[in-house]
């Protein structure tokens, strides 16, 4: 069994739509503490990642302020793994570009000291000169994924995805290839899961979490506000594709509590997560994934 | 001109990017659109790229990132192009932008054409200085080529008609993936169309090019039916696209639809990109390629990327005598005059001046 823990943030969201960091802070307390069923996040984190790890928090920018992984999810993220397991130094909150990131209201960091947030872009970064052939993918990989980091965590916004149906904590490594565009046919299916199923992924990633603060849930990827449902909630695992599953299951109760036709029905349902178990990537049946549901 | 060489590894910034609006695509609600260049018709929401990677939605409008910008110019031999049957040995101001509407494993360019336009190192290439830089440097040709000019159609249409006020000719280099309505646009300011045709049947297609057939014959078709000169390419593969019965098809479809007179190259694949695990096309097996090709009844079917091979050259198909000798894409001798075979009259089909 693979495990998911979902935590439900009460007022994770002020009227004004502003994060509640304290409540913030609880739910990722509370969340690493079930998954890993430690007391308290040092310990969760010696659990998850090798000690002197070089921490990558591949987060996604692309939906702009409106629908990216929230700047405070991951500073917040950061500073817990900072404050107890790794220098900040060795921290990198990263996505494609620069420019992404600004305009989905990060503030970048491109010094030596610190945690540091930037793009693939950065000059002097760029993207792993080796072209990396895997099965149907052929692709140049950020370089922050290749050489900067040692252990992954994808901190990806849940969002509807026209065309794979769910974007989630896999699909977010499209950010770190140079080619996403060439992998969205097909329902982004074999892609999604042979991106991730490259050693360069698969090797370095430890942990999804997935930002449902305010989930897209029709008409992703882009922003859509007739759509879009405050959840307040964070969804961990260690298993990539039964943290997916679990976001792809959020998904479809809210569509069906808005009287939408199912993902399958537009024929559009995330069948890479099938092709990312038949992998040996993870779980992608529900009753192979045990889910902790919890309020903070 | 000194070649001003590509770059993947430098980076622009996406504010250098052009913001030119496309002339193809339909607006839809809730700030979507639908790309009508190609047949792969891009359904994209806001924020979002076409399969291409140099076009985006932005709130609800569709852009050309890669109008005027250049990520790899050079000057070549028009042999190069391949056109044989194109105002030979003349200099072509060779032009490309970022992008691809396919995603072939054997792509020789792989390095622009696999790319956005903010991955790589370009320049400010504008209309009106493409024109003026082939009539400086006396080229009178202008081609689109490398990557895949459907994918910077405005630029490149944009470009014919600067060049045409100079009275220089435009040549496009390309895999044939574009909708009708735009393709007949621009048969209207270009002079010569090359096609790559990759295979003749769609697993291939499917598997190797992430592309579609029926829309590149049905381009070549129109492209035949106009008044602009044609040449196909077909890249041979060994053990892919090889076989005597599929060159057999190929060859009776072009004398069907199009006719025996269009140059037909067939040429040498080498190991490329993620295509590596395959040898280098025997010349042989271009050999048996070629005398299927000519035994259907094509005229003008030429063996490439095999230097010095008796097939570079051109042979009056009445006479048989050689009216062209060239040697890796330099033109040694023509002994044609005002279109005809010098040594027996014959039309020799092409543009000759």
């Amino acid at each position: 069994m693979s495990r998911v823990v979902i935590v439900r943030g009460n007022k994770t969201l002020s009227s004004g739509k502003e994060l509640n960091l304290k409540v913030l802070t609880r739910m990722y307390e509370q969340g690493f503490a079930l998954l890993t069923e430690q007391n308290n996040p040092k310990d969760s984190f010696h659990c998850i990642f090798p000690v002197q790890s070089k921490i990558g928090i591949k987060i996604n920018t692309i939906g702009g302020k409106n629908i990216s992984t929230r700047p405070e999810a991951a500073l917040c993220l950061a500073n817990l793994l900072a404050k107890t397991h790794v220098q900040d130094e060795n921290i990198i909150i990263w996505d494609r570009t620069n420019r992404e990131l600004k305009d989905a209201g990060y503030d970048l960091n491109l010094s030596r000291s610190g945690i540091k947030i930037l793009g693939t872009d950065t000059q002097s970064i760029g993207y792993n000169k080796n072209l990396t052939a895997h099965r149907n993918i052929g692709s140049l990989f950020s370089a922050i994924q290749t050489d900067l980091i040692s252990a992954s965590i994808s901190l990806a916004i849940l969002k509807d995805h026209g065309l794979a149906g769910v974007t989630g904590g896999m699909k977010n490594y499209f950010g770190a290839i140079h080619n996403p565009n060439k992998y969205h046919d097909t329902n982004c299916n074999p892609y999604v899961a042979e991106v991730f199923d490259t050693d360069i992924i698969k090797r370095k990633h430890k942990l999804t979490i997935l930002d449902a603060i305010i989930v897209q849930y029709h008409r992703g990827p882009s922003y859509h506000v007739k759509w879009a449902d405050t959840l307040g909630t964070l969804i961990f695992s260690l298993d990539p594709v039964a943290a997916d599953t679990a976001g792809w299951t959020i998904i479809e109760e809210l569509r069906a509590k808005k009287g939408l036709p199912s993902l399958k029905e537009e024929n559009r349902e995330p069948l890479y997560l099938k092709t990312a178990e038949t992998l040996g990537l993870g779980k992608a049946e529900q009753d192979k994934i045990d889910v902790l549901e919890v309020d903070v | 001109m000194a070649p001003i060489l590509m770059d993947i590894y430098a980076f622009c910034d996406t504010a250098n990017l052009s913001q030119v609006e496309a002339r193809y695509y339909e607006k839809r609600p809730d700030r979507e659109i639908e790309c009508t260049l190609c047949p792969r018709m891009c359904k994209l929401g806001d924020k979002e790229r076409g399969y291409c990677g140099v076009r985006e939605n932005v709130g609800g409008t569709y852009y050309t990132l890669v109008y005027g910008k250049a990520c790899a110019v050079n000057i070549d031999p028009i042999e190069k192009k391949p056109f044989f049957h194109f105002l030979p040995s003349s200099s072509a101001l060779s032009i490309a932008s970022a992008g691809c509407n396919v995603n072939c494993k054997f792509c020789q360019n792989w390095e622009i054409s696999q790319v956005r336009p903010e991955q790589i190192r370009h320049i400010d290439f504008p209309p009106e200085s493409v024109a003026q830089a082939a009539e400086t440097n006396r080229c009178p040709v202008i081609a689109y080529t490398y990557s895949e000019p459907v994918v910077f159609y405005e630029y490149m249409y944009d470009t014919s008609l600067e060049a045409r006020k100079k009275n220089i000719r435009n040549v496009v280099v390309t895999g044939g993936h574009i909708n009708p309505e735009p393709l007949l646009e621009l048969l209207k300011v270009v002079d010569a169309v090359k096609v790559d045709l990759k295979a003749f049947n769609q697993k291939f297609y499917t598997e190797y090019v992430r592309g579609e057939l029926q829309p590149v014959l049905e381009a070549i078709k129109l492209i035949a039916q106009s008044k602009v000169w044609l040449e196909i390419v077909y890249l041979v593969i060994p053990t892919l696209n090889d076989g005597a019965e599929e060159i057999r098809r190929l060859s009776q479809w072009i004398l069907k639809e199009i006719g025996p007179e269009v140059p037909v190259h067939f040429s040498r694949f080498h190991p490329m990109y993620l295509m590596q695990n395959l040898p280098p096309t025997p010349v042989s097996t271009l050999e048996q390629v070629h005398r299927v090709a000519t035994g259907e009844g094509l005229r003008y079917v030429y063996i490439g990327n095999v230097a010095g091979h008796k097939y570079e050259n051109t042979f009056c198909p009445n006479c048989k005598n050689r009216v062209i000798k060239r040697t890796i894409y330099q033109i040694q001798q023509i002994e044609i005059e005002k279109g005809k075979c010098k040594f027996c009259g014959n039309k020799i089909p092409g543009v000759w001046a």
